[in-house]
């Protein structure tokens, strides 16, 4: 269904009143939250390393270490990093959580990720041709793109982007800008020179893979090999949770794609319609939810992506019944549901045809 | 691939151009040795930890149970407090042992945690260098701004304060040295209310008084004079010092040159001045003096009081700075300060310039902007705003 400027601007106000409840009343309650994550990713990080070295007396405790640092490295991209790149505690004035200086454990350059993500994604979500996150150049999910050859194996192409996600998040940019391959496309216009573009990835690349396969083996001596596998673990299992999480939130079965002519000089009521069926949720418990970095709320997160992520929870049943009100879907299920749906995307997607989700 | 070649080749010409440096005695060769050490260290922490300093990545860890505490600057346990007057707060602290000491006249930079953020005004020490040495302790007094920030939410929150982070002491308002003032000068002083602050500190830090100092201390009225028991004792007991009480309520303001020509025996060439107050105040009588032949190396000023004056128009001024380059952006109500800047050819960097994505912040370090979306105007202190959704509310300085 098609809603006037009238009844967008009215869902624009209804939002930002929303919006408005909340950030109004930040304060000490945000600020302890987002500090005791950082505790916790602290801990977590070192006693995981600490642990991965004491593997020599059981191997239980390089289990535990594995699973510690795994945990601490989704704790660090998806609740802290995630949310304080997005500038969600730029407000704290805090140069620890600021999103101008944050920098985090993962291979994609915060810089490059801005960029990318905050700025295209958020701004041109799932407008085809303009926001490269869908599909990420590699995945056929709509009929809105024409069926190619390697479409058919494109089910084996997304297991490999999940276990190498970070890889796949740190070169999303340079493929963007065809910096190593392909034509450039006449229509981008980029603020950074490839020579920036290849020094932010391979330097925060290089960083990343000696601190996990060169300086931390080394420094744990005759465990070095412990240590080594259980990092390329920790990463592995990060990437597989990210990845898995960031499907969830938008190639759902029920996610809606638009063109660029819809969306040439959108009011803001536009923009928000856009963000709610462009994205979808799933639920699960508190903890859950957390791990995720409350990208389980992924429509809230679109609508409000600078509100502090843990009122996502708390504003998801305002913004539910504003959606009900104007008759826009508001795409939520299980998390084991919603998956299933990604799974079946990606491989209806693979044969030609199917249905194009643009609205 | 050529491009990481070109890089070595570049790499071993930097090497054997510093060697060549050195050996020439160009550079000393400790400082090559430090700068190398700085940058890798500052490589080794991001790799470690990514963030340019180790610090960063342990201070949420190291200082769990001092939220207070912010990364950049020294804690700062608070002593005690007593209202000087009706609206000026002091307020006693010990600084942690890694605080490096002040010279009396100088100012630092105080940071309080506030409703989950941190907050920064900057206040000169109020205390002697004597209360730093024997107690290691020292005092800041403030002047309770009804519109300002900081110094509200201190009033509010300073009986439930345990601890203040501070900056290391700054600025170069201090007294010259008894080498400079040996040539028979006299010292003059004017202090415009909380402008009292930086000049008590130097007054009662003086340990041998050498040359004779005269105080203009102008005050609305009595009741808002800060330490007047003190400087009234000083006074008494001190000969070389003198101190001039100016109720500007009832005797209008103070006419320093023509004060200072009734005295007897005093001459205006001969003389230092320590001038502390509004911007305007200090103006004038720098150029009354110069006007009397005064040379301009004699007079010192510190600048007190708000950034907001009703003199400003709708219009304000943003000073941009960019490397070094600074460029005046006429800011006119309402008006994003992306659109004003670019407007005057500057080219910060943007994304949405809706709000949404965060790519124009840039650093502010003086002045209020009132953020378009929600209608709230910012405090005064530094930090970090969005271009595309702020207008100027009074003059400003931002570095991009």
């Amino acid at each position: 269904m098609k809603l006037t400027e009238q009844q967008l601007s009215e869902l624009a106000a209804e939002l930002d009143q929303v919006k408005a409840g909340v950030m109004s009343q930040l304060g000490d309650k945000e600020a302890r939250y987002i500090r005791r994550m950082l505790l916790t990713q602290r801990l977590s990080a070192i006693s995981g390393r600490v642990l991965m070295v004491l593997g020599f007396i059981t191997p239980w405790l390089w289990v535990l270490g594995v699973a510690l640092l795994a945990l601490a490295k989704i704790l660090d991209n998806m609740e802290i990093g995630h949310n304080v790149l997005h500038g969600q505690y730029d407000w704290m004035n805090d140069p620890v959580l600021h999103s101008q200086r944050f920098e985090w454990d993962i291979a994609c350059d915060a810089g490059s990720w801005k960029r990318t993500h905050n700025f295209e994604h958020h701004t041109y979500t799932n407008i085809i041709g303009k926001d490269r996150d869908f599909g990420y150049g590699l995945l056929r999910l709509s009929n809105d793109f024409r069926w190619r050859l390697r479409n058919l194996w494109q089910f084996v192409t997304y297991l490999v982007l999940s276990t190498l996600f970070q890889w796949g998040v740190s070169y999303h940019e340079l493929a963007g800008e065809r910096v190593f391959f392909g034509k450039k496309k006449p229509d981008r216009v980029n603020s950074v020179s490839h020579t920036d573009l290849k020094k932010a990835f391979f330097g925060k690349g290089a960083r990343q893979l000696f601190k996990d396969y060169v300086f931390f083996p080394l420094i744990a001596g005759p465990m070095w090999l412990w240590v080594l596998t259980g990092n390329l673990l920790a990463n592995i299992i990060r990437n597989l949770w990210t990845s898995t999480v960031i499907f969830c939130g938008h190639f759902t079965a029920d996610v809606h794609t638009f063109t660029q002519q819809q969306c040439e000089g959108e009011s803001r009521g536009h923009w928000y319609y856009r963000q709610i069926l462009g994205s979808s949720n799933f639920t699960g418990p508190r903890w859950f939810h957390i791990l995720t970095g409350h990208l389980s709320c992924q429509i809230e997160h679109h609508l409000f992506p600078d509100m502090p992520a843990l009122h996502y929870l708390t504003v998801a049943p305002q913004v539910q019944a504003i959606a009900k009100k104007y008759g826009i879907a508001y795409n939520s299920g299980s998390f084991l549901r919603q998956y299933a749906t990604v799974v079946a995307r990606i491989i209806r997607y693979s044969f030609p045809g199917g249905r194009a989700t643009t609205v | 691939m050529s491009d990481l070649k070109n890089r070595k080749v570049v790499f071993y010409l930097f090497l054997v151009y510093n060697c060549a440096l050195k050996l020439s005695g160009r550079t000393s060769v400790n400082k090559t040795i430090s700068l190398w050490g700085q940058s890798l260290y500052r490589q080794f922490s991001l790799m470690l930890a990514n963030q340019p300093k180790l610090g960063y990545y342990l201070h949420p860890l190291l200082n769990w149970n001092k939220p207070a505490l912010h990364p950049d600057y020294h804690s700062a346990r608070v002593v005690d407090f007593c209202w000087e007057t009706e609206q000026m707060l002091s307020v006693w602290l010990e600084p942690a042992s890694s605080w490096a000491g002040f010279t009396p006249g100088q100012h630092l930079l105080v940071t309080m945690l506030h409703k989950g953020r941190y907050i920064s005004r900057s206040f000169s020490i109020s205390s002697s260098s004597a209360l730093f040495a024997q107690q290691k302790q020292i005092r800041i007094s403030c002047r309770i701004q009804p519109q300002g920030e900081f110094t509200k939410a201190l009033a509010a929150d300073i009986s439930k304060l345990t601890h203040l982070s501070i900056s290391d002491a700054m600025g170069d308002f201090v007294l010259a040295t008894t080498a400079d003032t040996a040539l028979e000068k006299s010292i003059v002083m004017v202090a415009a209310g909380s402008g009292i602050t930086p000049l008590w500190s130097m007054l009662s830090s003086l340990r041998c008084w050498t040359s004779p100092v005269v105080l203009f201390y102008c005050v609305k009225n009595t009741a808002q004079a800060a330490f007047l028991t003190e400087l009234k004792l000083l006074a008494a007991k001190q000969p070389l010092f003198e101190l001039q009480l100016i109720e500007t309520a009832a005797a209008g303001r103070l006419n320093l040159v023509q004060h200072l020509k009734a005295k007897a025996g005093f001459s205006l060439t001969k003389s230092l001045y320590y001038f502390c107050g509004p911007a305007a105040m200090s103006r004038q009588y720098k150029d009354d003096l110069i006007q009397q032949g005064v040379s301009s190396t004699a007079i010192h000023a510190e600048l007190f009081g708000l950034a907001v004056t009703a003199a400003e128009g709708p219009v304000k001024q943003a000073l941009f700075m960019q490397q070094g380059k600074v460029t005046t952006v006429e800011a006119a109500a309402g008006v994003p300060l992306l659109q004003a800047a670019e407007h005057q050819g500057l080219t910060p960097r943007f994304g949405c310039r809706i709000g949404v994505c965060y790519q124009c912040v840039c650093q502010k370090k003086s002045g209020q902007v009132l953020n378009l979306r929600t209608g709230q105007i910012s405090g005064d202190g530094p930090e970090q705003i969005q271009l595309c959704i702020s207008a100027a509310h009074s003059n400003l300085q931002i570095e991009l």
